[in-house]
C-alpha cells in the first residue's frame, strides 16, 4: 500500500509536464491528487517552473494572428463561472429530509450531485478535443464549440433550477442487475434528474431506457447516456406526476416506444 | 548585455516578476467579466510564450498558429474558470497551451510527421535564431537547465519541448520508467528551486 502511494507520488513531475498519456494511470493519479495536498502543491510548483520553460521558448507570433484572435473574441460568448461543486451537495443535503433507508444512498447522492455540474462541461470539452483531433478548420471548431457550450450551459441552468426548487427529494434504488440510480425529484416542477452509478455495461445494440410508469400509461423518459467511469451524465425527465414510478429497462437501440423487458428499477416518485 | 538592461527585462518578465504576475491575474479577472481591452493586454503579454511553446512542441508553423489561436480563444472563453488560488495567470495560460499542443501531437498518428519531429528534436538550437528577444527569462532558464544532470535535462526537455510521454522518453533514453519518473521529478525540484518559484 505504501509502495503504491509512493509510486503514485512519483508521478507529480511527469504529470506537471503533461507526459502521462491519457488513460487509467493518469486518472488514478488525478484521483490521488484530489486527496493529496502535497502532490497538488508540488504539481503547482512544477507547473510554474514549466511556465518559465514556456517563456524561454517565446517567439513572435505571426502578425496577422492578433487581429484574427481579437475578431474571434469579439464574436465568442464566454463561459459562466464554474458552479462550485463543494457548495452544491451541502445545500441539497440540508433540504433533504433524512430517511433511514436512504442513508447509504445519500452518500452516493452527494458524489453524484458533485459531478452533475462538471459532467456536461467536461463532456463538451472532450468533444471539442475530438473535433480538433480530426483537424477541422478553426471556423468549424468555433461554430461547433459555441453550439456545444450553449447546450451545456442550458443543461446546467436546467439542473441548477431543478436543484434549487423547494422540497427537492433525493431518492435512490439499487437495480436488480447491480448498480444504483439516484434521483433528485422536484415535485413542484414535475421534473426529476436521474444519474446512475455502477450499472452493468451493455452489449452492443442495447441501451438503458428510462420510463415514467403511471397508473394508466407508460411514457419514455429518454435513454441513459453511455457511462463514463461507471457513472452516467444527468438526464432530466419532465411531466412527472404523483403516483408515477421511474422505471429503467434494457431495450434494443435506439430505444422503443414502450418497454419490452422487465424494469430493473421501478422507483415510486 | 549591460546591467541596466537586465534590470529592465527583469521587471518586464511576466514569468518571474511577482508584480507582473499579480497584474496578469487582475487582467484575467477583468477578462472574465467580458473586458476585451484587458484581453488585448493579456494577448500582448502572453501570445509570444503561448505561440513559442506550441511551436516548440508541434514544429509546424501553420498548425502551431492554429493551436495558438484556439488556446487564446479558450483563455477568453474560460477566463471565469481561472482561480488565482490555484496558481498564477501565466501558469494557467501556459498549462492550457502546452496541454493543447500535446493533445494535438498525440492525436496525430502520421508516422512521417512523427519521424520528422524525431529528426528535428535534436537540433533545438536552430530555434534561437527565431527568438524575438534573448530575454533574461531565457538566460535564467538556460542557467537553471545547465544546473541539472544530463539525464534530468534531457528527460525534461524531451517531455516538455519535445512533447513525448514519459514512456517514450524512457525508450529514447534507454532507462526504466521508474528512473524517468524520478529523474523528471528531481530535475523539476531543482529547476523550481533554481528559478525561485515559491
Amino acid at each position: 500500500m505504501r509502495l503504491l502511494r509512493h509510486d503514485l507520488h512519483a508521478l507529480t513531475g511527469v504529470y506537471a509536464l503533461d507526459a502521462i498519456e491519457r488513460g487509467a494511470e493518469r486518472e488514478r493519479f488525478t484521483r490521488h491528487m484530489n486527496g493529496c495536498q502535497s502532490c497538488a502543491s508540488e504539481v503547482r510548483g512544477f507547473r510554474e517552473a514549466a511556465t518559465a520553460l514556456a517563456f524561454a521558448a517565446a517567439l513572435e507570433p505571426p502578425p496577422a494572428m492578433r487581429a484574427e484572435v481579437l475578431a474571434a473574441v469579439a464574436r465568442t460568448r464566454q463561459l459562466p463561472p464554474e458552479v462550485r461543486t463543494h457548495a452544491r451537495p451541502r445545500r441539497s443535503r440540508t433540504r433533504v429530509p433524512w430517511v433511514p433507508w436512504l442513508s447509504g444512498a445519500i452518500a452516493t447522492a452527494g458524489i453524484v450531485i458533485a459531478v452533475l455540474f462538471g459532467f456536461a462541461q467536461a463532456h463538451t470539452q472532450q468533444e471539442l478535443n475530438q473535433a480538433r483531433a480530426q483537424n477541422q478548420s478553426l471556423a468549424a471548431i468555433e461554430a461547433r464549440a459555441i453550439a456545444e457550450l450553449d447546450r451545456a450551459r442550458t443543461q446546467n441552468q436546467l439542473l441548477a433550477a431543478i436543484m434549487a426548487a423547494p422540497h427537492v427529494r433525493v431518492l435512490s434504488q439499487r437495480s436488480a442487475k447491480g448498480g444504483v440510480a439516484v434521483v433528485l425529484l422536484a415535485s413542484v416542477r414535475h421534473q426529476l434528474i436521474v444519474t446512475t452509478s455502477g450499472l452493468p455495461a451493455l452489449p452492443a445494440g442495447k441501451v438503458y431506457q428510462l420510463w415514467l410508469i403511471g397508473p394508466t400509461k407508460i411514457v419514455s423518459a429518454g435513454l441513459l447516456p453511455a457511462a463514463k467511469s461507471g457513472q452516467t451524465a444527468p438526464v432530466v425527465a419532465s411531466g412527472v406526476v404523483a403516483g408515477d414510478k421511474l422505471g429503467l429497462t434494457v431495450e434494443p437501440a435506439p430505444g422503443t416506444a414502450q418497454p419490452t423487458t422487465t424494469p430493473i428499477i421501478a422507483l415510486p416518485v | 548585455m549591460n546591467p541596466s538592461d537586465s534590470d529592465a527585462s527583469r521587471f518586464r518578465s511576466a514569468s518571474t516578476d511577482r508584480r507582473g504576475e499579480r497584474d496578469l491575474d487582475d487582467l484575467l479577472i477583468h477578462v472574465a467579466r467580458g473586458d476585451q481591452a484587458a484581453f488585448e493586454a493579456i494577448y500582448d503579454r502572453l501570445a509570444g510564450p503561448v505561440y513559442g511553446v506550441i511551436r516548440r512542441v508541434l514544429r509546424d508553423p501553420s498548425q502551431s498558429e492554429e493551436v495558438a489561436q484556439e488556446v487564446l480563444l479558450e483563455v477568453w472563453r474560460s477566463a471565469a474558470r481561472f482561480d488565482p488560488a490555484m496558481g498564477g495567470a501565466a501558469t494557467w495560460v501556459m498549462t492550457i497551451a502546452h496541454r493543447r499542443a500535446i493533445d494535438r501531437v498525440r492525436a496525430s498518428t502520421a508516422a512521417a510527421e512523427r519521424e520528422q519531429r524525431n529528426a528535428e528534436i535534436h537540433a533545438p538550437r536552430d530555434e534561437v535564431a527565431e527568438a524575438v528577444e534573448a530575454s533574461l527569462d531565457r538566460e535564467r532558464v538556460r542557467r537553471c537547465l545547465d544546473g541539472l544532470t544530463e539525464i534530468q535535462r534531457e528527460s525534461i526537455t524531451l517531455a516538455y519541448y519535445g512533447g513525448y510521454s514519459y514512456r517514450q522518453v524512457a525508450d529514447l533514453l534507454s532507462v526504466t520508467l521508474g528512473a524517468i519518473k524520478t529523474r523528471i521529478r528531481d530535475g523539476l525540484i531543482r529547476m523550481r528551486d533554481c528559478l525561485g518559484v515559491s
